[in-house]
């Protein structure tokens, strides 16, 4: 431990470059982590909440709506139909918009469609309902969460693979700084390893210095990440809990086990730290070993 | 046991450093390599630590080949080998004790087992009372004295020392070789050095060395220049 804070002391700036590198990639990549978590999280909640909205033109009698519902009551493939008349419309945008008088004057129940909410029982059954609404008389839109789904799946493929580029161009900008910044230190302890290796130091033991200190600055660059991620995480917490308001819980999969990751869950987080100080270990460990490889031949 | 047989070495440039060199030297024995400037003495130190390879001829140690390209045990070779560097070597930063407990430290030897040995090692070369002192606080022949006890601290078989005396006044030389004689008949010692009064009053084997070729190999030897 001694000789590793000599070895820090002895080379500030170099240790902290290496020190700023490291925790920009790793704050960068929690953060890249946790979006698409979270957003793995959504799909994951949609995918799990068939639903179709049908929207019916203000001139459709109740009773054709009524006919509609119970045949789709009959087909057995939905779990809930809820209506919702023009009336109960009203009073759902009444509430949504009871802070602004001037849209409240503007609309009045005859102008809002009446509707019904349908919860299938599988998601495959889905396309199916939707085609079956859409042939239907006095229908005016049919939504069904297919489309969101699959937009956000494309969303999310497109951020994966986006990250994953970034991913490696961080990988490689902290590689590559990290690899300097131990050369510059390696050239400032040149005659130690030269002595060293002429009276019988292993490889090992010449890098040994150089890892422990790159384990150590991963660690800590991880630290502070993870520090600063957990206030920016309770700072928007309020923020959060008010955007997914309708979402209880958001989970993903990992080899069939499920995940909590929102409402904020310690198992999470601790994962979140754990998978960012690997991260760190395993760029500080690799950029050790490329800087020591041509000091180290024998 | 070293033994060099048709060693040559040539440098990238042609020039030849030791030119088809043959010896053979035998446990604990103690021997002077002797020459002028130039002449193959660090070469020949070198070669043994293994820091550089013959261009032809092998040179055995015990059984080994160290001069073939592939012996993987230089590790394991040099763990066996101290030497005593012709500029010293010794690390400014670290405290004489931490300088010499490195020849113990590379050998991952106990952290109890260092401070004996290391002590050891310090009264051996009289400087008992300075384990806590930084290198720039020394002379010269004291750093010297540093160098040898991270020499042979740690028991290596074979102490190589490269003009051990070459930049001390005569006194210190004397003190200085004083610390080898101390060793003989314990260790394999080879002394490369062109002071001729230190090696004609030890009367040990000299190896004489002139442009890369042996000219002399006595075994109660002298040095004339």
């Amino acid at each position: 431990m001694k000789e590793l804070f000599t070895s820090i002391k002895r080379a500030p700036y170099q240790t902290l470059t290496a020190f700023l590198v490291l925790f920009l990639t790793l704050f960068l990549s929690m953060i890249l982590f946790v979006s698409l978590t979270f957003l793995h999280g959504v799909l994951g909640y949609l995918e799990s909440r068939p639903q179709v909205t049908v929207y019916f033109q203000t001139s459709t009698p109740e009773k054709e709506i009524f006919k509609i519902r119970d045949e789709l009551n009959n087909s057995g493939k939905v779990i809930l139909i809820k209506y919702i008349s023009q009336q109960e419309a009203f009073n759902i945008y009444k509430n949504i918009n009871k802070n602004d008088p001037l849209l409240l004057e503007m609309v009045s129940a005859d102008i809002l469609p009446s509707s019904l909410e349908i919860y299938a029982k599988k998601p495959v059954y889905l396309p199916e309902i939707a085609e079956f609404l859409k042939k239907q008389g006095g229908v005016d839109e049919v939504q069904f969460q297919k489309d969101i789904v699959d937009r956000l799946l494309n969303l999310t493929n497109v951020l994966r693979k986006l990250s994953l580029l970034f991913f490696v161009y961080l990988l490689l900008m902290s590689t590559i700084v990290l690899t300097t910044t131990t050369l510059f230190k390696i050239a400032l302890k040149k005659d130690e390893i030269e002595l060293m290796r002429l009276i019988g130091a292993s490889n090992f033991y010449i890098r040994k210095p150089f890892l422990q200190e790159g384990v150590f600055l991963g660690i800590v660059a991880s630290l502070v990440s993870f520090i600063i991620l957990l206030l920016i995480f309770f700072y928007l917490n309020p923020f959060l809990s008010s955007y997914l308001k309708g979402i209880p819980v958001l989970e993903i999969k990992i080899f069939d086990l499920g995940l909590k990751v929102w409402p904020i869950n310690f198992s999470f987080l601790i994962i979140v730290f754990f998978l960012s100080s690997l991260f760190g270990c395993f760029i500080s460990i690799i950029s050790s070993f490329l800087a020591t490889r041509k000091y180290l031949k024998v | 046991m070293i033994k060099f047989d048709n060693v040559t070495k040539k440098f990238l440039l042609g020039t030849v450093a030791l030119n088809n060199v043959s010896f053979e030297i035998t446990d604990n024995e103690f021997l002077f390599l002797v020459g002028p400037s130039g002449a193959g003495k660090t070469t020949v130190i070198k070669l043994i630590l293994r820091e550089i390879l013959p261009s032809s001829g092998s040179i055995m140690i015990d059984d080994f080949d160290i001069a073939s390209k592939n012996f993987s045990q230089t590790t394991v070779l040099r763990r066996n080998i101290g030497v005593v560097f012709q500029d010293f070597k010794i690390l400014s930063d670290k405290n004489i004790f931490e300088n010499i407990a490195l020849g113990l430290k590379v050998m991952n030897s106990p952290l109890i087992e260092i401070k004996s040995k290391v002590k050891e090692a310090l009264q051996l070369v009289g400087l008992s009372k300075q384990e806590e002192v930084f290198p720039v606080q020394l002379s010269a022949g004291e750093l010297q004295r540093v160098a040898i006890a991270r020499a042979v601290v740690g028991e290596r078989k074979i102490i190589l020392a490269d003009e051990p005396t070459g930049n001390l006044d005569p006194k210190t030389a004397w003190e200085i070789m004083r610390v080898f004689k101390k060793l003989e008949g314990q260790r394999t010692i080879v002394i490369a050095t062109h002071n001729t009064d230190i090696v004609n009053s030890f009367k040990k084997r000299v190896i004489a060395l002139k442009e890369g070729k042996i000219i002399k190999d006595q075994r109660k030897g002298g040095y004339e220049i």
